[in-house]
């Protein structure tokens, strides 16, 4: 399993726009990808969930990534988090 | 950055009662022309605020956007992708508007376009030659003197060659050559003809076609070498001729002899025509109208109704032998040697200044504004050309207020034996030939303030159109439409509106389908109700958005507008949060559509079924 935290930037926080664009991409991934915000979570893959959450600027995540392709996934995360100005 | 034409397309059939509305769409250099069947369903407001769009009006029956050279011809193009029609040209929606106005409308229209640009040197005209000459009167040194003469001349050119302004402006209008139409204009007046305001003094005549044919008192082929100074109607119908012949000429002779036929063949009919046929026409209505005159005159029910139907002569431009009655008047013994015509006149002139003044006070238009005021007060004093053809006319309200107040100043005038002294003034500087001063005032008074009376209540200025006030939220009622289908169940219509396909929701993401698959509703209102019983699974903080978890496991996220998220929060309201179980048709959001539009974001509700992979034949409901 792999972890990693971020801290989010954009001033609008993870909203739909980007949520769904990130749950769309996991889902192609042979991985459970499960984002944590404090003491909720959600599974990132689940659009409204993970908007349920609320995440805005400023606030840290911690995402969990588990399953055969964690590596690959957690390298497409990482690029989509940088390329969308999120962290 | 370059305008997104497809947007801006887009928030433009959204907001103009989508493809169904639309009768025929054009485009010229600048505008996107839209003959709209209900204008109600149009958004006005937001249209102005659409990026691209400059600027919008309605006129002769077509929504016009402003969007801007180079730019409108891309508009257009996807415009006609998104509804689906086929290009048409602009004269196919001018006939289009032109056809849904009401017969009378069509008629008068083109006068007002013929008068309203050539306002400015009218006015201006009527206003000093109604102060010059009132002087004259007043004071007879003045009369005879050489600045009497000089301003005379200044102020009364643009009345004495009218016909001419008229011509060019009525050729520009019905679309022929306006040199052509100068030409006319000119010839109507030409120094070979008698001066129109001379006609009672006699004329002489060409007899083309020898003195055989006769009908009455007019012979074939007669032509009266007299001008038509003074004169508007015949003006008109005489370029509308013109242009309607110059067209014909252009669309058959070949292109090489164009220019040695078109223009001299094009004169030759028109005057002939002119000449021949319009010209006896309206010269022998005025005797008519003059002798007909002459007789109502004489008694105060008579006198009511000239009073009344005064100032429709001066629209057909009969007026101009009443000079004739006035002076018969004063040489007579049987009336007493005084003019009673000049009351009627004055009456129904300034009750045309009454009109044209409650006009311009009650009007919002700073246009309006600036033509009515001035026109009234050149008509207070005797020039009413102004108030009637650029105002009173136009609306036509005021210009029946002014019928009647003149009616019933001239009753007035006939019973208390108002007369002038001379003739040729009326309005204001008729003070210095009437025999009654305070009478006439009183009539006046009782002409013009009818006039405006009746004019300010009845006449209402059009206004443009409110953006349709959205019903108070409590009376909306929740659609019963699914508009997506999945194996799983039902998604229905959360907000009331018509439906815009994904593909041309105007944010990229929402688009893609990245998202999941869906549609946007263009809002009629900023109510929205629960597609389906479920549970709400996420309300975003900034209010905008809700997820709701549905049967079979649908996870739809309803997001009001585009980038609404920045607004954190202001203008929305939510009934429910998270974990609440809700019932279809349940009202769950409540938005404010101004606010959104405000903030400069399109506010269509995007309706999206997020997990659409997770099932089979989703399909989405064609509006």
């Amino acid at each position: 399993m792999k972890e990693v935290k971020y801290t989010i930037i954009d001033p609008v926080g993870f909203h739909a726009r980007p949520a769904g664009a990130v749950a769309k991409a996991l889902k192609a991934f042979d991985a459970k990808v499960t984002v944590f915000k404090g003491e909720k979570s959600a599974d990132m893959t689940k659009l409204l969930k993970v908007m349920g959450l609320g995440i805005k600027q400023g606030d840290e995540i911690t995402v969990q990534i588990d399953g055969a392709a964690e590596a690959e996934c957690a390298a497409a995360l990482d690029a989509f988090m940088k390329e969308n100005n999120l962290i | 950055m370059a305008l997104d034409y497809r947007k801006c397309a887009q928030e433009i059939v959204d907001h103009i009662g989508g493809r169904e509305n639309v009768a025929q769409a054009a485009h010229c250099a600048t505008r996107l022309r839209l003959v709209i069947k209900d204008n109600s369903k149009v958004d006005k407001d937001y249209l102005d605020n659409v990026d691209g769009v400059k600027g919008m009006f309605e006129s002769n029956g077509q929504l016009q956007l402003i969007i801007g050279t180079g730019t409108v011809n891309k508009v257009y193009d996807e415009f006609l992708s998104i509804t689906g029609m086929s290009a048409a040209t602009k004269d196919d929606v001018k006939a289009a508007a032109a056809a849904k106005q009401p017969l009378w409308k069509q008629l008068l229209k083109p006068i007002g376009d013929v008068f309203v640009p050539i306002l400015p040197a009218i006015v201006a005209s009527g206003l000093m030659m109604g102060l010059v000459e009132a002087l004259a009167k007043a004071i007879p040194s003045f009369a005879s003197s050489d600045w009497f003469g000089y301003l005379d001349m200044i102020a009364n050119t643009a009345f004495a060659y009218l016909p001419v302004i008229v011509a060019v402006s009525a050729a520009r209008v019905f679309g022929g050559n306006i040199f052509l139409g100068a030409v006319i204009g000119l010839m109507m007046i030409h120094s070979a003809l008698t001066n129109g305001w001379a006609a009672a003094g006699g004329y002489e005549v060409w007899y083309l076609f020898g003195n055989g044919i006769k009908i009455g008192n007019y012979t074939l082929g007669q032509i009266n070498k007299l001008g038509y100074q003074g004169h508007v109607i015949p003006v008109i119908i005489a370029i509308w001729i013109m242009c309607k012949i110059e067209k014909k000429l252009h669309s058959i002779v070949p292109e090489m002899l164009d220019l040695f036929v078109v223009p001299i063949t094009t004169v030759f009919l028109t005057a002939t025509l002119t000449f021949m046929i319009i010209g006896p026409i309206f010269s022998g209505l005025e005797t008519l109208v003059l002798n007909g005159a002459k007789v109502l005159v004489t008694n105060p029910l008579g006198a009511c109704v000239m009073g009344a139907i005064y100032p429709a002569t001066v629209v057909m431009g009969l007026h101009h032998m009443y000079n004739v009655i006035e002076s018969g008047m004063l040489a007579s013994a049987d009336f007493g040697n005084l003019n009673i015509w000049m009351p009627i006149a004055s009456s129904a002139n300034f009750a045309q200044f009454g009109a044209c003044l409650a006009v311009g006070l009650k009007c919002r238009n700073a246009k309006t504004k600036q033509v009515a005021i001035p026109s009234s007060m050149s008509a207070a004093l005797g020039i009413t050309e102004p108030a009637i053809f650029g105002v009173n006319m136009r609306f036509f309200k005021p210009f029946v207020a002014g019928m009647i107040g003149g009616a019933v100043g001239s009753i007035f005038g006939a019973f208390t034996g108002l007369g002038a002294s001379s003739y040729g003034v009326t309005g204001i500087p008729g003070y210095l030939t009437i025999n009654n001063p305070v009478l006439y005032t009183i009539m006046l008074a009782i002409a013009g303030g009818i006039a405006f009376a009746i004019t300010w209540v009845v006449w209402k200025e059009e206004e443009k159109k409110p953006a349709a006030k959205a019903p108070a939220a409590a009376d909306v009622k929740a659609p019963t439409n699914a508009i997506i289908r999945c194996g799983a169940g039902e998604i229905i219509q959360p907000v009331a509106g018509s439906m815009i396909r994904q593909e041309n929701i105007p944010d990229d993401t929402f688009a893609s389908g990245v998202l999941g698959g869906g549609c946007a509703i263009a809002p009629e209102n900023g109510v929205v109700f629960a597609p389906f019983d479920g549970t709400i699974s996420s309300v975003a903080d900034s209010k905008h958005a809700i997820g709701i978890t549905g049967p079979g496991d649908m996870e739809v996220l309803i997001h009001v507008g585009v980038d609404t998220v920045s607004m954190n929060g202001d203008g929305f309201e939510d009934f429910v949060k998270e974990g609440d179980e809700v019932k279809a048709g349940q009202k769950i959001m409540e938005f404010d559509r101004e606010k959104i539009k405000a903030a400069g974001h399109p506010d269509c509700v995007v309706v999206l079924l997020t997990n659409s992979d997770d099932f089979d034949d989703v399909s989405i409901q064609d509006s």
